[in-house]
């Protein structure tokens, strides 16, 4: 269990700096994963496949007066 | 009123990138091939300084880096945010000037580097005013590729767009934080760092340049031209979205992963490495998500020569982010590390994945672009061969070569001294620095057909056009 012990004290600006955006950063990819494949929202998301496929296969023109 | 056509996007200079992108292909591999060369038969070195392989392989890594690497991230990014936004690029003369600003700074590489002018930095040699030309260069990138996405006419942001913002965003913070320097000549700065801290910092640089530089903005490129080139939406777009966040999380904690057995606190190297192995998820979800878009309709693979580099290319994005994790760890690392070894999982990330996922995009845009066929499909399917078996030549010969450095240099006889001296190994290696050149030139080669073919497509494709408007005004 020592191995796990911190010293709350000796911890610099720096330290909590980072500590509390790394436990930020995982609670970000935590609700990421959870939103993501939430069944309710496969609907919304995969129908963005589709976006590279509506641009026309050409290169278009316009007219310019 | 008279009324003219014009091309409803900015594509000027998207082609000149292109067409720039293919030229430092063929320049940036021929360093290479020298200096693999130079290694295999030291008397290329020609006792000139500016031709040593010192002053060459910064040369090499700027060329396929920054002048390749660039050109190919400029010109996709440029082409995929118009088409997927439905709207022109916010400035084109601002695009101008990245064009220019971008080889400006390559022109400056090519006239230093030979000369000896270094920071001495892998991968962030370039001297101190290059440094400021491309930060002020990659901001006029960025802003313009933030605005075009800013004005778009879709409600959303497709994905591709997501990687090449996060790569952005990133190179610009690790450029300008590791590029810190104090100059006192106009050619000569000392870095702001020192020691240990400076190796961290310069790793932190390194490992996400090619994370971030050579990865997500090339994983933009994939997740635009697979599906447009294979005609299908991509596999899963869910996964897409998971694979960019756990991607762009993850990269930015594994540069200590490059500093194992070093100055550095033994903590940092571990929680390199076990993040390392985490990020194989992400990169295999990536990998299969591109390469499953073509579930059903594996056929199109027989035909389809650009399509061929585009997934060749997944292949090798998986294998070589397997390949990274499996060496960052302590165990393995203690052999690999300072090795050959670590130069053929370079190279199989930079020739089997970012080379050929660039020429396949290279490829379906310049037909778009120049609305035409290549001018020979056989050449495509050439150049795809001699790509895939120079690559792996190439490889190859850099695993034996690694693991019998390795091998030799930490195996003790019953004294407890070293069984081989330094040079033995190095005398070992000669066999496989012949093949790992042989592998650059065959690569080398079929860059060269790129080239051939893409300017005879050209020339055709504006031939054609004046025809027509010959006929037309007739």
């Amino acid at each position: 269990m020592d191995y796990f012990k911190t010293d709350w004290a000796a911890m610099t600006l720096n330290d909590w700096i980072g500590m509390v955006l790394t436990v930020g950063v995982f609670i970000l990819m935590v609700w990421a994963y959870v939103h993501v494949f939430h069944p309710k929202n496969k609907d919304k998301l995969e129908s963005q496949r589709y976006l590279p496929d509506d641009d026309d296969d050409t290169i278009e023109t316009e007219n310019r007066k | 009123m008279e009324t003219t056509q014009v091309e409803k996007y900015d594509f000027d200079v998207v082609r000149w990138f292109s067409i720039m992108a293919v030229v430092y292909l063929v320049i940036g591999t021929l360093v290479g091939v020298l200096i693999a060369s130079q290694l295999a038969w030291p008397w290329l070195n020609f006792d000139i300084a500016e031709l040593t392989f010192g002053r060459l392989r910064p040369l090499h890594t700027n060329a396929v880096i920054f002048a390749f690497g660039g050109s190919v991230l400029m010109a996709t990014a440029y082409y995929t945010v118009q088409r997927t936004c439905g709207v022109r690029l916010w400035s084109n003369k601002m695009a101008w000037f990245t064009f220019w600003g971008w080889n400006l700074v390559i022109l400056g590489a090519v006239i230093t580097l030979p000369l000896g002018i270094t920071q001495s930095k892998e991968y962030a040699e370039l001297a101190w005013p290059i440094d400021i030309l491309i930060a002020v260069v990659w901001l006029a990138y960025s802003l313009n590729f933030f605005m075009t996405v800013a004005k778009r006419k879709t409600s959303h942001i497709y994905v591709s767009n997501w990687f090449f913002m996060a790569m952005m965003v990133m190179i610009t913070y690790l450029h300008v934080v590791n590029s810190l320097a104090i100059p006192v000549t106009l050619w000569h700065s000392f870095s702001v760092f020192s020691g240990v801290q400076d190796a961290m910092i310069q790793w932190w640089y390194g490992h996400n340049a090619v994370g971030f530089y050579l990865t997500a903005g090339f994983l933009g490129i994939m997740y635009y031209f697979v599906p447009k080139q294979a005609n299908r939406p991509v596999f899963s777009y869910r996964l897409s979205v998971i694979h960019f966040w756990s991607l762009t999380f993850g990269y930015v904690w594994l540069g200590a992963h490059h500093l194992q057995y070093t100055a550095l606190p033994d903590w940092t190297g571990s929680i390199g490495a076990a993040v390392s192995l985490a990020m194989i998820i992400p990169s295999w979800g990536g990998a299969l998500n591109g390469m499953l878009t073509l579930s059903g309709a594996w056929d199109k693979l027989r035909d389809d020569y650009v399509l061929r580099f585009l997934i060749m290319s997944l292949a090798f994005y998986a294998m070589s982010t397997f390949e990274g994790p499996v060496m960052s760890v302590k165990t393995v690392n203690a052999l690999s590390h300072y090795t050959d070894w670590t130069v053929g999982h370079v190279h199989a990330g930079a020739l089997g994945w970012v080379a050929m996922v660039a020429s396949g995009a290279l490829y379906h845009m310049i037909m778009k672009l120049w609305n035409t066929e290549m001018y020979s499909a056989k050449l495509v399917n050439l150049h795809f061969w001699l790509a895939t078996i120079g690559t792996v030549v190439y490889i190859t010969a850099m695993w034996v070569s690694g693991i019998m450095q390795g091998l030799m240099w930490r195996d003790y006889d019953e004294f407890g001294t070293l069984t081989y001296t330094f040079v033995e190994s190095v005398a070992a290696m000669h066999p496989f620095y012949v093949m790992r050149a042989i592998g650059g030139m065959i690569f080398w080669a079929g860059g060269a057909i790129m080239l051939y073919n893409v300017v005879m497509t050209v020339r055709q494709a504006n031939a054609r056009r004046a025809v027509n408007a010959a006929t037309a005004n007739a």
